[in-house]
């Protein structure tokens, strides 16, 4: 029986067809180690290139592995079929298992699967633990287009995110109505826009260019066209001018709704406990005393003094007790929604000064 | 006539029901798990011809960068339509509902399922489920997507309504099959029959139906409350209001994973069938083929969070998902490995059933390889949502289940009908999907890899040679399943006279005439050994008078 098995199932056509498939195999490795892929598609930030490697590993030994499946499939189905002329009621080789080969063919896989584990944790380390400590932006998502908050730019810009050459970025993303997606396919990144959730990425640019923006998550009819964003890198003082400029055009938009407006409150002497008191009774319903990313029908409060990724409030001013006041006093309407004004809350401004003390009092 | 013969007999279960008379008895409200599961089949190519239309506007959508065949929205409901209705109305009925129904009582010796009454109501709510989905074209179908992610679910008029009303009512009908198929493999196999003795194809029903059970309940109560908060504004998605759009993403895919293998779980059984009748062989390693479903489908409850690396999940929570996911690897290895050894040694004949069968391990393989690529974060944040994923899931969904389903039919067309199928039709029809099938979803894997998001009825000019290349090759697939219809509508006919055991096979079913009497089994057989021994005497006693006294042979057409 054991000769007959030699015979039959390991002779010399099955050596060769190993062979064969062997080289194979080995030239598709090949092939996945060296396809120039950022010749296609830039690697345009610090990590790109691992997980590139990763794909490259995955690639490799999937293809290996593929080629020998495939190849065997075709090769038994070729060496083994019954011919013209044999008896019709010839049976094969009766084996029923092999207890040698099966744990092997789970062993090995099974090996894969931690080495290939280990190699993704890995990488994965490296992307969720980017630097912190640079450009903080916030990015949000609208039917149908993107719009973007820098620190000390008022209001919102739309349609292209700029970020300096090789300055870690910290990108909070959001949604204003409902999910949306923030890819950058050069970046290898993408994240949800969540409406109502506060979800954070960062990454390191590290090659100039203009990228391509790309939603994936449905978002409505014009969902398509949320694909036509750039996304650009530039050096140093090209993105400082260009950082001056929005900074130069929001400011003057905004200084006619200063003037306009009734004039600043005086902070001083505000009483965090008595404006306990007022947010329970005037701001409970709407705000969280919460994270930023707990909504309700405005973002949670608890941090809004003292959040280092949310640098700025939803009118793109700078997170201070005075700024907070003017919200509270004109109200403000963006994306979540409308903010209302200390006339329509029926607060005073002692009251706006004790809730800025209590808001300034929470950490 | 038969009935009394039968009776004659005496033994143990030999208590036979007479069959019912009149043709709405016994082919429209039939309890007939044979009559059944044929019903299923017939109901979902129905749909299958349907979703295979949309699917055919989508490629021909897509030809051009600029799209033009059809506006933005209703692109989108077409695709949305298409993907619920080729898993839901498509593939988990014909493979549980249809093959389940058909075989698996056969194979294990009883003469019905456990509950056939609650089966009738099962198949029914099927095609009632589908004409209220392909009905929601009428007033404006849901354009979301088959996942249907709140908040934008939420909007539009009342046609995603209907999508919630029609896929909860397939998934009662699911749930109800699963409890049937539960009770009959535990309780109604025959005597002998252990667990260790039972066909691979009921392994792969036992392992699907608890899937069936306990995931789309989870899905009925994300669908309950999608429709009570479109039609009664009770918050429970909208986060304006207070609800949480990732609780549904938790819901859905706690069910939609474990569906997956719903719907590959019993091809892979329908496949280790194929393989040894056709290399005349024991199937190889059949404890772990067996144990291995058991094992991929306990996994499988575990893993759904691999759908949702990008919205926002703790990043810590992710690791769990990831790494798990990976193990699935290892028995899904050790499934495909096993069928490779049951391939070397062996004496193949290669019918149609076999090449799709065939044809199933080689596309499957790539799908399951693919799947590694998504389920690792790193690369997954780059290629969610694109048509990576596309390309991932009809390798196995069309590649797996489909060619699977194929392969069934091929295999138990001359059980349900007493015809052969024609071969030279056969193989024309493998070949043209087999072709046409790589050439629509091959490309896609490295569309999405170069930025080519999925959902979009226009995309980037860069991308249109490979679009238009797969549409094409689309049209090629589509001649080929064209030619698969008309081989079974001549078949039906004109095939071959089959006999009962065409194949040479050695399950129960192969000992019964073609097609088998309405109560299956004169004596309920006594089983002694695995089917799969080709060297060994057939393992069953009690079977002689199956085949001796068949009714006078009728007509053709007749019968
Ligand atoms: C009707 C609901 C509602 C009420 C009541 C309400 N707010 Fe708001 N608030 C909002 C919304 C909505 C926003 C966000 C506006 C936007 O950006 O779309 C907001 C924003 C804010 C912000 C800016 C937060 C940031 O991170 O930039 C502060 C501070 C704030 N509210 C304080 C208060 C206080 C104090 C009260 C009680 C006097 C109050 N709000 C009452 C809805 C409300
Ligand atoms: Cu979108
Ligand atoms: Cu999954």
């Amino acid at each position: 029986m054991a000769e007959n098995r030699q015979a039959v199932g390991f002779g010399r056509g099955f050596w060769i067809a190993t062979a064969v498939l062997t080289v194979v195999a080995a030239g598709s490795v090949y092939f996945w180690y060296t396809l120039p892929i950022s010749n296609a598609l830039p690697e345009a930030i610090l990590t790109a290139r691992q997980i590139d490697d990763l794909f490259r590993f995955m690639a490799a030994v999937g293809s290996a592995l593929y080629v020998f499946i495939f190849g065997y499939i075709v090769y038994f189905a070729i060496a083994f079929r019954a011919k013209k002329g044999d008896d019709p009621n010839a049976i094969g080789v009766q084996v029923h298992d092999n207890v040698r080969l099966e744990v092997l063919w789970t062993i090995l896989p099974a090996l894969f699967v931690v080495l290939l584990s280990i190699i993704s944790v890995k990488i994965w380390y490296e992307i969720t633990l980017q630097p912190a400590n640079g450009l903080v932006v916030e990015a949000i998502g609208h039917k149908w287009y993107y719009t973007f908050r820098y620190p000390q730019v008022h209001g919102e810009i739309t349609d292209e995110m700029h970020v300096p050459l090789g300055v870690p970025v910290t990108l909070n993303v959001t949604s204003s109505d409902v999910i949306h997606s923030f890819w950058v396919p050069a970046m290898r990144l993408k994240t949800d826009m969540v409406p109502g959730m506060v979800t954070t990425i960062r990454f390191t640019p590290v090659r100039p260019g203009r990228y391509q923006i790309i939603c994936t998550q449905f978002c409505g009819t014009q969902h398509a066209e949320m694909n036509k964003q750039v996304f650009v890198i530039e050096d140093r003082p090209a993105y400082d001018a260009w950082f001056h400029s929005w900074q130069a055009k929001n400011a003057n938009a905004s200084d006619a709704v200063a003037t306009a407006s009734t004039g600043t409150v005086a902070l001083a002497g505000g009483d965090a406990k008595a404006g306990q008191a007022t947010f329970q009774a005037k701001c409970s319903a709407c705000h969280a005393i919460g994270p930023y990313s707990q909504r309700l029908v405005g973002p949670g409060l608890k941090d809004v003094l003292h959040d280092p990724s949310h640098p700025s409030l939803v009118d793109g001013d700078a997170a201070t007790p005075a700024n907070v006041a003017k919200i509270l006093q004109q109200g403000y309407k963006g994306d979540m929604g409308q903010m209302p004004s200390a006339q329509m809350n029926a607060i005073g401004d002692k009251d706006i000064a004790n809730l800025v003390a209590y808001l300034n009092s929470l950490k | 006539m038969a009935v009394q013969a039968a009776h004659a007999g005496g033994g143990i279960a030999d208590h036979i029901h007479p069959e019912p008379q009149g043709f709405i008895r016994r082919y429209v409200f039939s309890i007939d798990h044979k009559i059944i599961g044929i019903q299923y089949m017939i109901t979902g190519f129905v749909f299958f011809i349907l979703s295979g239309l949309l699917a055919e506007t989508i490629r021909v959508q897509l030809m051009n960068h600029a799209g033009g065949f059809v506006s933005n929205d209703t692109y989108n409901e077409v695709y949305t339509v298409h993907g619920s209705a080729m898993v839901w109305l498509v593939i988990i009925p014909i493979v549980t509902g249809g093959f389940g129904n058909f075989v698996m009582p056969l194979q294990i010796g009883a003469r019905d399922v456990a509950f056939p009454w609650l089966n009738m109501l099962s198949f029914w709510m099927f095609p009632v489920a589908g004409l209220l989905l392909f009905s929601s074209f009428l007033v404006g179908a849901p354009v979301a997507g088959w996942t249907e992610y709140p908040p934008i679910s939420l909007e539009g008029g009342v046609g995603t309504s209907m999508w919630c009303a029609a896929i909860f009512l397939i998934g009662v009908s699911s749930t109800l099959t699963g409890i049937n198929f539960i009770v009959t493999i535990m309780q109604m196999r025959a005597p002998g029959m252990t667990f260790t003795r039972m066909p691979l194809f009921v392994w792969a029903q036992l392992a699907t139906a608890p899937l069936s059970m306990v995931a789309t309940t989870a899905l009925a109560a994300a669908l309950a409350a999608l429709f009570i908060e479109r039609q009664f504004g009770v918050p429970f998605y909208d986060p304006t209001k207070g609800g949480s759009p990732v609780l549904w993403q938790h819901m859905f895919w706690f069910y939609s994973h474990p569906a997956v293998y719903i719907m590959v779980l019993p091809v892979f059984g329908i496949v280790s069938e194929i393989l040894p009748t056709f290399s005349r062989k024991p199937i190889f390693g059949y404890k772990m083929i067996a144990f291995s479903s058991m094992a991929i489908a306990l996994v499988g409850f575990m893993v759904w969070a691999h759908h949702m690396f990008t919205s926002g999940l703790a990043p810590y929570l992710q690791l769990p998902f990831m790494i798990l996911t990976y193990v699935v690897a290892v028995p899904t290895g050790v499934k495909i490995f096993s069928w490779l050894a049951t391939l070397w040694g062996g004496k193949i004949h290669l019918t149609t059933a076999m090449l799709f069968a065939l044809g199933f391990l080689a596309l499957f393989t790539l799908g399951g390889i693919t799947g590694i690529f998504l389920a690792a974060i790193p690369y997954d944040l780059h290629i969610h949502g694109t048509y990576f994923v596309v390309g991932h899931f009809h390798y196995v969904l069309v590649g797996g289940s489909l060619t699977g389903i194929f392969a069934g039919i091929y295999y138990w067309f001359p059980k349900m009908s007493g015809r052969m199928m024609n071969e030279t039709l056969g193989k024309w029809n493998f070949a043209l999907f087999f072709i046409g099938f790589n050439g629509t979803f091959l490309p896609m894997h490295w569309l999405g890899i170069l930025g080519m998001p999925r959902w979009v009825p226009q995309y980037d000019p860069q991308f249109e040679f490979w679009n238009r290349f797969a549409s094409v090759s689309s049209f090629v697939m589509t001649f080929g399943i064209l030619l698969f219809f008309v081989n079974v509508i001549w078949s039906l006919r004109n095939g071959k006279k089959a006999g009962a055991n065409p194949w040479g096979a050695r399950t129960l079913e192969w000992q019964l005439p073609s097609p088998p009497h309405y109560y299956n089994f004169k004596h309920i057989p006594n089983v002694y050994g695995l089917p799969y021994d080709f060297s060994l005497p057939l393992p069953y006693k009690g079977l002689d008078e199956e085949l001796t006294d068949s009714p006078a042979p009728v007509p053709a057409g007749s019968h």
